[in-house]
C-alpha cells in the first residue's frame, strides 16, 4: 500500500518506489530504498514525519504516495 | 607546495563545525540541513601549507540541489589531495552510503567519526577500529563541537595525502563487479586511471552528468554489459548500485559493532509532537515569532535602547563633542557636519543596537536548536496551496537575520520556479537592517506599542503569502511546486558560546556598517542639506537635498508622507535599511532635541500621523531591499529576473501602503472619502481578484490584462 495510507506508529518495509526522476534518486540517497524499513512517526494534513534508518525525514503527500510499502 | 584536504559528508554533520575548529574562521553553523551552500576555503591552524575546503553537505555524489552540485564538482574535477569525510555516527548506515561514494574517486580518504556522544548517550557504541578494517582507512574519532580529536584528524588526512595512497573502493556482488571491470577496460585511455573505477560505475549507472568520448562501439558493449546484470537481478542498473550501496553500508555498520536498534521515542520526538501538532503546530510558530519581535523591539533591547539614545546619544557625546569642538574653535560648518551630520545620523542607527543584539541573539537560538526544519515541515502545507513548497520558508527564517545569506539560500531549492519565487519573496521579511526603523516608527508614533514589531513581521508574511498565490497564477510561474522531502534533524540545546558569538559577530558587522557605509551616507546626506547648489549654507528647506526630495516627495504624497525628508529616507534605505534612520536623524535633528528626553522623536509627529508612520513603515518592510541583497538576487537569477523582482517588490509596497494609508486615515477620520479612498478601493479590487480568480488557462487574454494591471 502506499505509504500515505499507514496509520503513525506503523511500520512497514519498503516494496517499491514508484517514477524514475531526480527526486526517487534523492530518496534513495536519503535511504529510501526497497526492503529498507520505515515506520511513520507522525502525519499532518498527508504529510509525513517518517523514521528511515536512524534518521527523521518529513515527506509531502504526493512524494509519500510514490512509496509502496508491506 | 599547498595541500588541499576537502571535508566532505551528509548535511548537518558537522562539516561547518569542525571547520571552524580546523582554520579558527567563523563560518554560519546551524541545526538544519542545508546551512552551507557555498564552498569555502581556510588555512590549517599552524600549518599554514594546508588548505582546509569546507563544503555543501550532500546525500550522494548524485547531486539533486544547485548546492550538492558545487560539492561533486569539487570532488570530482579539482580533486583535493585527500577527503576528510565527516561522519554522523548517530546515523551511520546513511553516511556510509556517500561513504561508498567517495571511496570511488581514487583519492585518499580519512574518516572523522561526529557525534559519538549521541551513540553512547542511546545506549550504543560503535567500534571505530573495526570500522577502519573493514573500510581499510584510518578512523578518527572526534567532537566537532568541543574541538575534540579535530586537529589530529586533519593531520591523519595530511598523512594520508602525503602518502597519496588512494582509497580502495568497496565492492560489490560479483556480476556487477564483473560488469564494472568490463567497462572499466572500455573507459580505461579515456580519463586518469584513478578515475577508472568511478567511471565505471557512473557508465553503469547511466549517470546522465559523466559524458566521456567514447565510440558508439564501446557503448554498445557497455549497454551490453549493463543489461545482463539488469536481466539477471529484475531491476534497472541505478538502483541495483544503490541497493549494492546499501547493502556494503549495512555490512560495514555491523562490522563496527552497530546493531540495529530498536526506536524509542526520543526527546526530539516528544518535543515534535507538540511542536508539529495538528492544532498547535502553527500557534506556537506565531508564538515564537511574536516572542523574538516584542522581546527584542519591546522589552530589554527598547530599554538599552533608551538609554543609547536618550542619554549616551543625548547627555553623554554630543554635549562632550560639542565642548571639544568649541575649545578647538572649529568653523561652523565642521561643528554642523559632526553634531548634526555624523552624531546625529550614525548615533541614531546605532543607538538601535542593543535591540539588534536581542534578535541576534533570539535567531542564533532559533538557527541552532532545530526548530527551523520544523517551520518548513510545518509550513509546506500551507504555502503547497499557493504552490510554494516548506523549503522556501528556510529562506525567508534567514532573511530574518539578513536578507543577502537568506536570498543564497534559496539554493537547496531543487525547482527553478520555486526558486526564482522564494528569492523574490524572500526580502518581504524584515530583515535585522529593518529593525531599527520598525523600532522607530513604534517607539516615536505609537508610544512603543507592542504589537507594532509582530506586526511588521506579519506583514512581511502576508505579503509573501499573497505575492505566491498572485504570482503562481502569472505565466512566469505556473506549475507544480517540488515535492518536499527534507531531513529533520535532532533537536539540541546551542551552546552558550556558540550563540554568543553568532550575535557578537553580526553585531560587529553591524558597528562595522553603522561605521563605513552609514557614516559616508550620513555624511553625504549631511552636506546636501546643508549646501544649496551654489555651495552656500542655507536653510536645511533650501538646500539640495530639499530640491530633490521635493521632486520625489509628490510621488508618495497619496501614501501619506509627502514630506520630501520622508521621500528622501526611503530612498536612502536603498544604501542600507538602516540608512533611513540615520537619514531620518540627520534631517530631524535628533541631535538637538536629545537632550529632551520626552520629545527626541519630537519633531517626527509634525509630519507623520500615525496611519502615515505605519505606510511608512510597511512600504519601506517591502521595496526593494538593499543594493547588497539586491545584488545577491543578480548573482543567484541574473539581470532579467532581477528587474522583474525589484519592479515588482516596488509595486507591491506602494500599492500595499497606499490603500494602508486612504482606507487608515479614512477610518480615523483623518481623511474625507476622494480620489485617493476611489483609487484604493481600485487597487483593493484588482488585488482580490487577482487572489482569488481561478487558476487561468495558458494563453487567455484575460490574464494578460490582469498580468498588466
Amino acid at each position: 500500500m502506499p505509504l500515505t495510507f499507514a496509520k503513525p506508529g506503523h511500520t512497514g518495509v519498503i516494496q517499491r518506489i514508484l517514477g524514475k526522476d531526480e527526486a526517487r534518486r534523492h530518496l534513495e540517497s536519503l535511504g529510501f530504498v526497497v526492503g529498507a524499513a520505515v515506520s511513520v512517526v507522525a502525519e499532518r494534513g498527508g504529510n509525513l514525519i517518517l523514521q528511515i534508518r536512524d534518521s527523521r525525514v518529513a515527506l509531502d503527500r504526493a512524494t509519500a504516495s510514490r512509496i509502496l510499502i508491506s | 607546495m599547498g595541500m588541499k584536504i576537502a571535508l566532505a559528508g551528509n548535511p548537518n554533520c558537522g562539516k561547518t563545525t569542525l571547520f571552524n575548529a580546523l582554520t579558527g574562521a567563523s563560518q554560519h553553523v546551524g541545526n538544519w540541513p542545508g546551512v552551507t551552500v557555498e564552498k569555502k576555503e581556510g588555512k590549517l591552524r599552524g600549518h599554514g601549507d594546508v588548505i582546509i575546503q569546507d563544503l555543501p553537505g550532500v546525500y550522494s555524489l548524485s547531486p539533486y540541489t544547485l548546492e550538492e552540485v558545487v560539492t561533486r564538482d569539487y570532488l570530482v574535477t579539482e580533486q583535493p589531495d585527500a577527503i576528510l569525510n565527516i561522519i554522523d555516527a548517530s546515523n551511520l548506515e546513511r553516511n556510509l552510503y556517500l561513504t561508498t561514494q567517495l571511496m570511488e574517486l581514487g583519492l585518499p580518504v580519512v574518516i572523522a567519526l561526529n557525534m559519538m556522544d549521541v551513540v553512547r548517550r542511546q545506549g550504543g557504541s560503535i567500534q571505530s577500529s573495526a570500522l577502519s578494517q573493514a573500510l581499510g582507512v584510518p578512523v578518527v574519532e572526534i567532537s566537532a563541537l568541543k574541538g575534540e580529536n579535530c586537529v589530529e584528524a586533519a593531520l591523519e588526512a595530511v598523512r594520508a595525502a602525503k602518502s597519496r595512497q588512494a582509497a580502495k573502493p568497496v565492492t560489490f556482488g560479483e556480476d556487477i563487479e564483473h560488469a564494472l571491470e568490463q567497462i572499466g577496460t572500455q573507459v580505461s585511455g579515456h580519463c586518469q586511471p584513478s578515475h577508472n573505477r568511478w567511471y565505471a560505475v557512473k557508465l553503469f549507472e547511466r549517470d546522465a552528468r559523466t559524458e566521456l568520448p567514447l565510440g558508439q562501439m564501446a557503448k554498445d558493449t557497455i549497454e551490453a554489459y549493463i543489461k545482463t546484470v539488469e536481466d539477471a537481478q529484475d531491476d534497472d542498473a541505478e538502483s541495483i548500485i544503490t541497493n549494492a550501496r546499501y547493502e556494503c553500508a549495512a555490512k560495514l555498520a555491523h562490522a563496527a559493532g552497530r546493531e540495529g536498534k530498536v526506536h524509542k521515542l526520543t526527546g526530539s520526538d516528544k518535543i515534535d509532537q507538540i511542536v508539529t501538532n495538528r492544532w498547535l503546530g502553527f500557534p506556537i510558530f506565531v508564538g515564537v515569532m511574536f516572542l523574538v519581535y516584542y522581546l527584542s523591539i519591546s522589552t530589554v533591547g527598547t530599554m538599552m535602547t533608551d538609554w543609547v539614545n536618550d542619554v549616551l546619544f543625548g547627555e553623554i557625546i554630543p554635549p562632550a563633542v560639542e565642548g571639544w569642538l568649541a575649545s578647538a574653535a572649529t568653523p561652523e560648518w565642521l561643528n554642523g557636519l559632526v553634531l548634526d551630520g555624523i552624531v546625529a545620523g550614525v548615533g541614531s542607527v546605532l543607538g538601535f543596537l542593543p535591540q539588534m543584539m536581542v534578535l541576534f541573539l533570539c535567531l542564533a537560538f532559533l538557527e541552532d536548536c532545530g526548530y527551523m526544519a520544523r517551520i518548513a515541515f510545518l509550513m509546506d502545507r500551507i504555502f503547497r496551496r499557493f504552490g510554494l513548497s516548506g523549503k522556501s520558508f528556510i529562506p525567508m527564517l534567514i532573511g530574518t537575520g539578513c536578507g543577502v545569506p537568506g536570498i543564497m539560500a534559496s539554493r537547496t531549492i531543487e525547482n527553478q520556479r520555486d526558486r526564482r519565487m522564494t528569492v523574490i519573496t524572500t526580502t518581504f521579511i524584515p530583515c535585522s537592517a529593518k529593525l531599527p526603523v520598525i523600532a522607530l516608527i513604534a517607539g516615536a508614533l505609537f508610544g512603543g506599542a507592542w504589537w507594532v514589531g509582530p506586526s511588521a513581521y506579519f506583514v512581511g508574511v502576508a505579503a509573501i503569502i499573497c505575492s505566491g498565490i498572485i504570482l503562481k497564477k502569472t505565466r512566469l510561474f505556473v506549475g507544480d511546486p517540488a515535492p518536499f522531502v527534507m531531513e529533520l534533524p535532532a533537536y539540541h540545546w546551542p551552546s552558550l558560546k556558540g550563540v554568543l558569538r553568532h550575535m557578537w559577530e553580526r553585531a560587529v558587522a553591524f558597528i562595522k556598517k553603522a561605521g563605513t557605509v552609514i557614516f559616508l551616507a550620513v555624511t553625504l546626506i549631511w552636506f546636501l542639506q546643508t549646501f544649496n547648489f551654489r555651495l552656500e549654507m542655507v536653510e536645511q528647506n533650501e538646500s539640495i537635498l530639499a530640491s530633490i526630495g521635493n521632486v520625489l516627495a509628490p510621488i508618495f504624497a497619496p501614501l501619506g508622507w509627502g514630506d520630501w525628508r520622508a521621500a528622501v529616507a526611503a530612498i536612502s534605505g536603498l544604501i542600507a535599511k538602516e540608512n533611513v534612520v540615520g537619514t531620518l536623524g540627520v534631517l530631524f535633528g535628533f541631535a538637538e532635541v536629545a537632550e529632551d528626553g520626552v520629545e527626541i522623536w519630537g519633531t517626527m509627529q509634525q509630519v507623520f500621523t500615525p496611519v502615515a508612520a505605519y505606510s511608512f513603515l510597511v512600504f519601506n518592510l517591502l521595496c526593494a531591499p538593499c543594493f547588497a541583497a539586491i545584488g545577491a538576487v543578480r548573482r543567484e537569477l541574473g539581470g532579467k529576473w532581477t528587474l522583474i523582482a525589484v519592479g515588482y517588490q516596488c509595486l507591491l509596497a506602494y500599492m500595499v501602503s497606499l490603500c494602508i494609508y486612504q482606507f487608515g486615515a479614512l477610518l480615523t477620520g483623518a481623511a474625507s472619502f476622494g480620489v485617493g479612498t476611489v483609487v484604493a478601493i481600485i487597487i483593493l479590487v484588482v488585488f482580490l481578484y487577482l487572489l482569488f480568480r481561478p487558476q487561468p488557462k495558458p494563453e487567455s487574454k484575460l490574464r494578460r490584462a490582469a498580468v498588466k494591471a
